[in-house]
């Protein structure tokens, strides 16, 4: 054993002193490691794919909080935007204005109103029972059918026209608490005005003038068919302070 | 053929009888559009018209329409209604439309206003009114209420002046302006001078002073002839003067034996009267219009609250029962309503109205720096009060409802304590 040859051991995880300290096998490792780490960078590229688009979710949190304590002064309630002063815009003179009622958010019994409205809608077109809807020769008063139809009918036309129930400021206080008109507006089918005559002026030309205004700047949904009749004959408005 | 006329008459009334009927209340008040036309002569003319514009817009009554929309040629237009093409002037709007015309004579001005009612395109009022170089503001003043009475019927106030307090070198002083906060005249010169109170026509004020020591007491100034009295000297201290609608008497708060109460004295001399009794603090009087109630402050409940009290004492009523801690009460020439100032849970003090009847407080103020000593109009249309909105404490004007807020006075110092003066007497 001594005879000179000069044993060498070499491990298969040593290296060749020749190739440095690392063997082939560690070579091998870092090589697979290398190769993993490129794949992972290369092939999404290969496979180029537009990401979805990720739409930014805004969220607005709103805290609602604690009912306000009721032995505080109270806050102010947030102001409405300021309507837009017509001041430099001309309207078309005599012509009535377009202006609509103003849009606001509807409130649960509305939402519930008007799905029963829309629910009656479809049922009308069915053929009427003549036990519940009444003959055409049945009483003056109407029939429970009608009489739903027609509320529902003059509680918008209410809405449209206090829209536009505006009283000027310089009418003096004492007037615009006393003070009272009755006006008998005549509908067509298609929900116009077609005429108004003021059967009880309340004495004071500005409110007199102020509610002609209100019927004239006013559009009215159409009325139902069985209420066409009765609302082209004239429709008696009471207008109180 | 009296028999047909008869049916269809029947048939008639039978069709009004089954008519159906809408009743409409709650209608939205809005300020009345007028126009006012760039007027024509000299050129003070312009000055007039933009004092009136002024006085228009802080009475929250019109709505100044902008004349950059102006239609019609006010050059070529005439100032009577002949001569005016009023469908310009419902095109851009305008329910009123004021002209005017202006000449200098000598130190002289004159300026010939005309009023006219658009929809129906007459004139409404025409005058000419005329007033030294000096007073033209004046002359929009005097236009402005005659304007105003000719709409509501009801006195403008344009033409009366605000009593406040001015922050001086020399300390407090009150201060006699116009109702849009020009020509302030100092009436005190010296001491510490607070809470003005107008006497009866406007022809004097009271005040609270420290002037002569031993704590603060009551004092009088006559406005033309400067001169300044005692008014009150009582107890360790005397203040708060308010004198009733009728004029003959005054309440006003005094404490004697470390006990503050609000007092009642005839405006002649005689007896003075106690009106509380309560152990606690009772000041800030206010008289109802009617002359029958008076509102104060106590903290006899244990933080100040406004309470009502007839004017012999009794029946005291404690009104507001939100916040802890409302003061200054001022009741309104209407009497629906006691403007006054409370503290927030922002430790903030900010201006409310109360209803006297249903007790509902509505608030005019908020987020707007500290808002205080409200003081009401004589025609119960717009309050003034002091602000430190816009830096230092001013005057400023605001509605019953809160809008239409608007800075009155620019004291270098601050002002503040405002009293707004009765109608000038005709």
């Amino acid at each position: 054993m001594t005879d000179g040859t000069q044993t060498v051991h070499r491990s298969l995880l040593g290296g060749d002193p020749r190739i440095g300290a690392l063997g082939p096998g560690l070579t091998l490792a870092i090589a697979l490691h290398l190769a993993v780490v490129a794949a992972a960078f290369f092939l999404p590229r290969l496979f180029d794919r537009p990401q979805p688009l990720r739409k930014p979710v805004i969220a607005h949190l709103v805290a609602l909080g604690k009912p306000r304590d009721p032995r505080l002064l109270p806050r102010k309630e947030s102001a409405a935007p300021a309507a837009a002063a017509p001041a430099s815009v001309p309207e078309k003179a005599g012509a009535p204005s377009k202006t609509s009622a103003p849009t606001r958010q509807l409130t649960r019994q509305e939402l519930m109103d008007r799905a029963l409205a829309g629910a009656a809608r479809r049922t009308r077109d069915e053929k009427p029972d003549p036990e519940r809807a009444g003959e055409e020769t049945g009483s003056a008063q109407g029939t429970a059918a009608s009489a739903e139809e027609g509320e529902k009918y003059f509680g918008a036309v209410e809405d449209a026209i206090h829209a536009n129930y505006v009283v000027p400021s310089v009418i003096s206080e004492r007037e615009r608490m006393y003070l009272s008109a009755t006006v008998v507006i005549y509908i067509a089918r298609d929900g116009a005005i077609v005429k108004h005559v003021m059967t009880r002026p309340s004495g004071n030309s500005f409110i007199d003038q102020a509610l002609v205004l209100a019927l004239q700047r006013t559009h009215l949904p159409p009325p139902p068919p069985e209420l066409a009749k009765l609302v082209r004959e004239g429709v008696e408005i009471n207008f109180k302070p | 053929m009296k028999r047909l006329l008869l049916c269809a008459l029947a048939a008639s009334a039978a069709a009004r009888a089954q008519r159906p009927t809408i009743d409409i209340s709650n209608a939205r008040v809005q300020a009345y559009p007028i126009a006012l036309a760039p007027p024509s002569g000299a050129p003070e003319g312009r000055e007039v018209m933009e004092v009136l514009a002024a006085d228009f817009d802080r009475s929250g009554l019109f709505r100044l329409l902008d004349p950059s929309g102006f239609l019609a040629d006010p050059a070529k237009e005439g100032t009577t209604a002949q001569s005016i093409d009023f469908s310009k002037w419902t095109a851009i709007g305008a329910q009123a439309l004021v002209k005017a015309s202006a000449s200098l004579q000598g130190d002289t001005i004159r300026v010939d206003f005309h009023l006219f009612d658009v929809p129906r395109a007459t004139e409404l009022l025409h005058g000419e009114y005329s007033a030294p170089r000096a007073s033209l503001r004046q002359i929009a003043h005097r236009f402005g209420d005659d304007v105003v009475r000719s709409f509501t019927q009801e006195p403008g106030v344009f033409q009366t002046r605000i009593a406040y307090v001015r922050e001086t070198e020399n300390g407090k002083q009150i201060v006699v302006a116009d109702s849009d906060g020009f020509s302030p005249q100092q009436v005190t010169s010296n001491s510490i001078n607070l809470l003005p109170a107008w006497m009866p026509g406007g022809r004097g004020l009271a005040f609270t002073s420290f002037r002569d020591g031993g704590g603060a007491h009551i004092y009088q100034v006559d406005l033309a002839g400067r001169s300044v009295q005692p008014l009150v000297r009582m107890g360790d201290f005397a203040t708060g003067a308010v004198f009733s609608p009728d004029g003959i008497r005054y309440a006003y708060s005094a404490s004697q034996a470390e006990n503050t109460d609000v007092w009642l004295s005839p405006i002649e001399g005689g007896i003075v009267r106690r009106l509380t009794d309560s152990r606690g603090i009772d000041i800030s009087a206010s008289w109802s219009p009617d002359g029958k109630r008076i509102a104060f402050v106590s903290d006899r409940a244990g933080s100040p609250q406004i309470y009502t009290m007839s004017v012999d004492g009794n029946d005291v009523r404690r009104i507001t029962f939100q916040g802890n801690y409302n003061q200054e009460p001022a009741w309104s020439p209407k009497g629906d309503l006691i403007a006054f100032s409370g503290r927030d849970e922002h430790r903030v003090f900010d201006l409310y109205v109360i209803n006297v009847q249903t007790g509902k407080v509505t608030r005019l103020t908020q987020n707007a720096g500290t808002n205080e000593k409200p003081s009401w109009a004589p025609n119960g249309r717009v309050l003034v009060f002091s602000s430190t909105r816009s830096g230092k404490k001013q005057l400023w004007t605001i509605l019953p409802d809160g809008s239409n807020a608007r800075q009155l006075t620019n004291e270098s110092r601050g002002g503040s304590d405002p009293a707004w003066g009765p109608l000038p007497q005709k």
